[in-house]
């Protein structure tokens, strides 16, 4: 997973319908960056089977102490 | 009796009017005096709805006359975040957007909390809607924290933080979904209890992310949030993601002993580069529940940098996509700060966001076998106390981001992970202000935490301070 640039977000707020300019780009870049960076070792590791559902699956399990 | 019933608990005044020891109109008057006085220099008060209150207290008493108690809080006047719908009421949700919005339901848990009994003071600030952590709003302005007027109170509840700091309604209804709960009752010195996701129906609760949303009150003890989250707690048909099945008595559960119950403490993350007096809080906090009886544990968790990361990837997305029409349509009636936030979930493509989604499941369960031994994990709410309204006040600039994870830092994994989190009052520094800690639990084991927050509260005093009114 790698941070987007600057150019490419431009790219891709002009894709979700929401254009943004240079500025704004670098400054989006700038904040949402560390997150990116912060998923990487998580991404594309996940197994195939595994649905966001799964989450409330967890959530509801009895813990056995 | 307290000469000022404002100053009362909300479990003692509840009684206390059904007792009729004192009627609803002395307690709403009492709350009015010191909003009249206090607000001028919080900004605590989105609207003061003084008329209508007293008319509520006066009818509250005209029914206790005639023995119809209509719930537990018969007659106790609340106030709330702006932004929990109430039918005919304009809901600001803290922004100019919708600064005339008229909402034409009534939020599930507000009408919970009516159908006890409640009468509406008024409504409290918040961050534009929901989105900001330090109680900044550059449509209405900052709001002050009661202990020291020229720092923040924590956001987005920071209404809902001053107000029962200073007394000024004995709770309010918070969310959480980065900390919005937990950050205001850390720096205002009240308490905070962020709910398990699904515990408390967010119908009618104004959305930010619908993964990470939590309702759940802000107030001056364990007790009272027991109270209150028993009230609200439940299915609800206008919410499919809320829970069903039995409830826990939380209120009985605030009554017991913490002896033997085992207290885990994070050997890294949450006990890094703390604040030498917050980190003072912490240990002597661990010391008092070992004195209570607690076994405390050291416990080494997963990476939860990684889980802060994700929590701001699913927000920024689900956020933009509720506000994409208004982005368009209107981004001059945005806060800079806030808009930024917004755009920010324009970045992210589709598979990192769901994959991030996709990993929440994993990621609890590694948390709960870290924790298998423990039956609450304890953890400071921010690294630092209250900071200072200028020195926080850093817009959408380079500064913000930096800034908003440094507070958010201990907060965002638990959003993540859906677990529910008490914040307690827990000591102050030598300047004045208060330090929280958070107490974490299982999913939906809000009674363990309200038990152990209790049992701290009946060997401490720090959640009854009053801030001087200077």
């Amino acid at each position: 997973m790698t941070r987007p640039t600057a150019k490419e977000i431009k790219a891709i707020a002009e894709i979700a319908g929401v254009p943004v300019d240079a500025e704004i780009a670098a400054r989006i870049a700038n904040s949402i960056g560390p997150a990116f960076d912060g998923c990487a070792a998580v991404g594309g590791t996940l197994p195939f089977d595994l649905e966001p559902a799964t989450f409330v699956g967890v959530q509801t399990a009895r813990t056995a102490r | 009796m307290s000469p000022e019933p404002a100053l009362m608990s909300l479990t003692s005044v509840a009684q206390a009017i059904a007792d009729k020891r004192v009627s609803s109109r002395e307690v709403t008057q009492s709350c009015l005096n010191r909003i009249a006085r206090w607000q001028p220099r919080l900004n605590a008060f989105m609207a003061i709805e003084a008329e209508a209150a007293l008319k509520a207290a006066d009818a509250a008493d005209a029914a206790l006359a005639k023995g119809a108690r209509h719930g537990a809080l018969h007659g106790v006047p609340l106030a709330h975040k702006d932004m929990y719908y109430e039918a005919g009421k304009v809901v600001t949700c803290g922004s100019r957007i919708r600064r005339d919005f008229v909402a034409t339901t009534t939020s599930t848990a507000l009408q919970r909390l009516k159908d006890a009994g409640t009468i509406r003071l008024g409504s409290l600030q918040m961050a534009e809607f929901a989105y900001g952590p330090t109680g900044h709003n550059s449509h209405y302005g900052p709001v002050h924290n009661p202990f020291a007027l020229d720092r923040i109170t924590g956001g987005s509840s920071s209404g809902s933080g001053a107000a029962v700091a200073a007394r000024l309604t004995f709770a309010a209804l918070g969310s959480d979904t980065g900390g919005s709960i937990r950050m205001p009752a850390h720096f205002c010195g009240v308490t905070g209890l962020k709910t398990t996701v699904g515990r408390v129906s967010r119908a009618g609760a104004m959305p930010l992310s619908q993964s990470l949303d939590t309702v759940g009150p802000l107030a001056r003890s364990a007790e009272d949030c027991a109270l209150l989250l028993g009230l609200m707690a439940g299915a609800d048909p206008e919410d499919p993601t809320a829970v069903t099945g039995p409830l826990p008595d939380f209120a009985a559960a605030t009554t017991g002993s913490i002896k033997g119950l085992t207290i885990g403490v994070p050997t890294a993350f949450y006990v890094d580069d703390l604040d030498a007096e917050v980190a003072a809080v912490l240990d002597a906090t661990i010391a008092a529940l070992k004195r209570e009886g607690a076994n405390v544990v050291q416990v080494e968790l997963p990476d939860q940098r990684q889980l802060t990361a994700a929590s701001q990837l699913v927000l920024a997305v689900e956020a933009a996509a509720f506000h994409k029409r208004w982005m368009i349509e209107r981004p001059q009636d945005y806060g800079p700060q806030v808009l930024m936030r917004l755009q920010n979930g324009l970045a992210i493509p589709g598979v990192l966001y769901l994959e991030a989604l996709r990993w929440r499941g994993p990621a609890l369960a590694a948390h709960r076998a870290a924790v298998v031994d423990v039956d609450a994990m304890i953890a400071p709410v921010s690294p630092i106390a209250a900071p200072t309204i200028a020195e926080s006040d850093v817009g959408n600039g380079p500064d913000a981001e930096p800034v908003i994870q440094r507070l958010t830092r201990f907060t965002r994994p638990i959003n993540y992970l859906g677990l529910p989190s008490l914040a307690i009052p827990a000591g102050f520094t030598r300047g004045g202000l208060p330090v929280g800690m958070q107490l974490v639990g299982r999913s939906f084991d809000e009674a363990t935490l309200l038990r152990i927050g209790a049992a701290f509260q009946r060997a401490t005093d720090f959640h009854d301070r009053v801030p001087a009114f200077t």
